[in-house]
């Protein structure tokens, strides 16, 4: 089968005063049809920005300095601005974080739901209406006649959530970009949207690149996953053995810094040492070395690859064996 | 515990004045429609919730800086809710808190020494070259380096400006430390360093807590008894473990149901979910949970939503008809 996205060796910088200071580092990674596949890692280890810059939605500050995005075969990177409108909001349709702005507030639900149909679709205002209806009731929200009167300031933050979900779904796309869709919502309507997403992929097959911080929502979602540490993806594998055998010591660290639910209380949390890195582009070797339980003894330190563990598991550290991060 | 507890509010009640979505006419909203619970001297009291449930509210009505509509907060015994302000200025330094945002809660434009050293100041702990040697002491107790002091709250990472926020909490040696959601905006690497050193401070210094969380593991990793609110109300309140493994009231096993485990073996577990939102406009001395609850019966249209005590339980109390059946 082939990939429906696959990212090579891809090389981001951001202006910094003169120069430019490299936040993502030869990050590589696929996502097949059908697939949801997650980005995971901590602020600033780069996810939101490779993903943001796969629809070319950067800032001016940043640019994409090497690597090739393939979608569907073709490379969106050589795209010109005209074709890549064909394929934003059409083939790949992305919903943000932050679901305070990513609505405009000055129209109603309406009109930004029958936007992008009547627009990529050719739709008649009539039918795009009722589409966008039947979007809103799919995604869960029951009077959906009213909410497509309504502003966005109306709804609440589940409500908005669904809203965008709906709008994203509008052209029906072949991937979906979810850049923390749950992190600003509350456990209970979290569980309603992880179940959402997860039963809208089965109905559509579409695939979904799931960015997330939340170990938990991983584990609930994903059929594969993607570890990113300061720029670099640092482990790829599918959900069950990369929660259960993880190889990188610093997935192993983050697995165990993560309070549970039933855990003995009287067992202290692991915390990492350090913080993530917020200059990064000029480290050589492990970029986990300065905060790795094994650290300078470590055989891998000078290691700059991804290496196989397994088939389907990548690594760029196979040293933590045994001992780990505990 | 027979102990005389630290904090003890009794039936707390906050009104706000708020203009409605379809009106400008102001009416009431209830945030806290009652709270009474007891903090013991030693422990960590946690308080879970969702957006909106009136959990900072307490927080910010156990700290004095709201005045509640009704009921009483007694701190040692002594009411300090209807103290005149300059008596409860001589209580300050005995009860102190923590904000959530703590780029948002230290002036950009003092360095840390000033920051930690004005409160100092302010109550007379002695003379500016005692006050000063007390700043060294207190960043080297959060585990921060000493000549970090002459720097800018902006120099700092979210992690590291938390510490700062402890650090000036407990420059006034408190009894007791009201954390407001502590830990909610930092990476998870770094909220395991935050939660081990509240845990160890709190040891060192017998301190009493009150830790105001979302996040379910973070609350149940820190705290030895929990109250769980919805709408105002607490629902259920317990030992933790006991809170955590045998909910007896349905809205905290669907916030238990709903949190992602980090585990992959909890994929496609039994869970209860609720229905819908929260909706504002319940009815007041009803069960509030009503109407999303998945297991409602007749006599719960009449229940009142009090508190008592769960059947062959220790210190667990619920504020359901019946106590939670597989």
């Amino acid at each position: 089968m082939d990939a429906l996205l696959e990212i090579k060796n891809l090389n981001i910088a951001f202006r910094q005063g003169k120069g430019f200071s490299q936040v993502v580092s030869g990050a590589g990674f696929s996502v097949q049809p059908g697939e949801i596949v997650s980005l995971v890692g901590e602020s600033g280890s780069g996810k939101s920005i490779t993903a943001l810059s796969i629809l070319g939605l950067l800032s001016r500050q940043g640019k994409v300095t090497g690597g090739e995005i393939l979608f569907e075969g073709k490379n969106l990177l050589t795209l010109s601005e005209q074709e890549l409108d064909q394929v934003r909001g059409r083939k790949i349709a992305m919903i943000f974080q932050d679901i305070m702005y990513s609505l405009n507030p000055v129209f109603t639900i309406g009109s930004q739901m029958t936007e992008g149909m009547r627009r990529h679709l050719g739709y008649a205002k009539e039918k795009a209406w009722q589409e966008g209806v039947r979007l809103l009731q799919r995604t869960g929200i029951r009077d959906a006649e009213r909410v497509m009167k309504k502003y966005p300031h109306m709804l609440s933050g589940g409500m908005r959530q669904r809203v965008m979900i709906a709008m994203a779904l509008s052209c029906q796309p072949r991937l979906l970009i979810a850049d923390e869709p749950t992190t600003a919502l509350d456990v209970t309507i979290q569980y309603q949207i992880m179940q959402l997403l997860r039963s809208l992929r089965d109905e559509t097959g579409m695939s979904i690149l799931l960015i997330t911080h939340d170990i938990g929502v991983v584990a609930e979602m994903a059929d594969r996953v993607v570890v990113m540490y300061a720029g670099q993806c640092v482990e790829e594998a599918d959900t069950k053995t990369l929660l259960s055998h993880p190889a990188h010591a610093y997935t192993k660290a983050l697995l165990q810094a993560v309070p549970g639910l039933h855990d003995e209380r009287s067992r202290r949390l692991y915390s990492i040492p350090g913080f993530v890195p917020q200059v990064y582009g000029d480290l050589t070797g492990c970029r986990f070395a300065s905060r790795c339980p094994f650290g300078e003894s470590c055989p891998g330190r000078n290691n700059e690859q991804m290496l196989l563990c397994a088939p389907g598991h990548l690594s760029r550290c196979v040293w933590g064996e045994g001992g780990g991060a505990a | 515990m027979s102990q005389q507890p630290v904090l003890e509010v009794r039936k707390l009640r906050k009104d706000y004045r708020i203009t409605g979505e379809n009106s400008l006419i102001a009416r009431t909203f209830p945030a806290v429609k009652e709270a009474s619970f007891s903090v013991f001297p030693g422990e960590t009291f946690g308080i879970v919730g969702e957006s909106g449930c009136g959990k900072s509210t307490v927080a910010r009505l156990v700290m004095c800086l709201e005045k509640p509509t009704a009921g009483e907060i007694l701190f040692h015994g002594q009411r300090i809710d209807s103290l005149p302000e300059r008596e409860r200025r001589r209580l300050r330094p005995r009860f102190q808190m923590v904000f959530q945002d703590s780029g948002s809660s230290l002036n950009p434009r003092k360095r840390v020494e000033d920051i930690l050293r004005e409160p100092m100041l302010y109550h007379g702990m002695g003379s500016f070259k005692q006050v000063d040697a007390r700043v060294e002491e207190l960043l080297s107790m959060v585990g921060l380096p000493s000549d970090m002091k002459r720097r800018y709250p902006h120099e700092f990472s979210g992690g590291q400006r938390q510490r700062i926020c402890i650090a000036r909490a407990l420059s006034l040696t408190p009894d007791l430390v009201v954390l407001d959601e502590p830990v909610s905006a930092l990476d998870v690497s770094v909220q395991a360093q935050i939660l081990n050193l509240l845990r160890d401070l709190q040891e060192k210094l017998k301190l009493t807590y009150i830790f105001i969380g979302h996040g379910l593991g973070a609350v149940h990793y820190i705290s030895h008894r929990i109250a769980v609110m919805y709408m105002g109300k607490i629902v259920e309140m317990g030992p933790s473990d006991e809170l955590f493994d045998h909910p007896a009231h349905p809205y905290t096993r669907s916030l238990l149901d709903a949190a992602p485990s980090a585990d992959f073996a909890g994929r496609g577990r039994k869970r209860v979910a609720l229905r819908g939102e929260v909706d504002e406009q319940a009815a007041e001395g009803a069960c509030p949970l009503c109407p999303r609850c998945p297991c409602q019966t007749a006599e719960c249209q009449r229940f009142s939503g009090a508190l008592s005590p769960v059947p062959g339980r220790q210190d667990h109390v619920s504020a359901c008809l019946k106590a939670w059946e597989e």
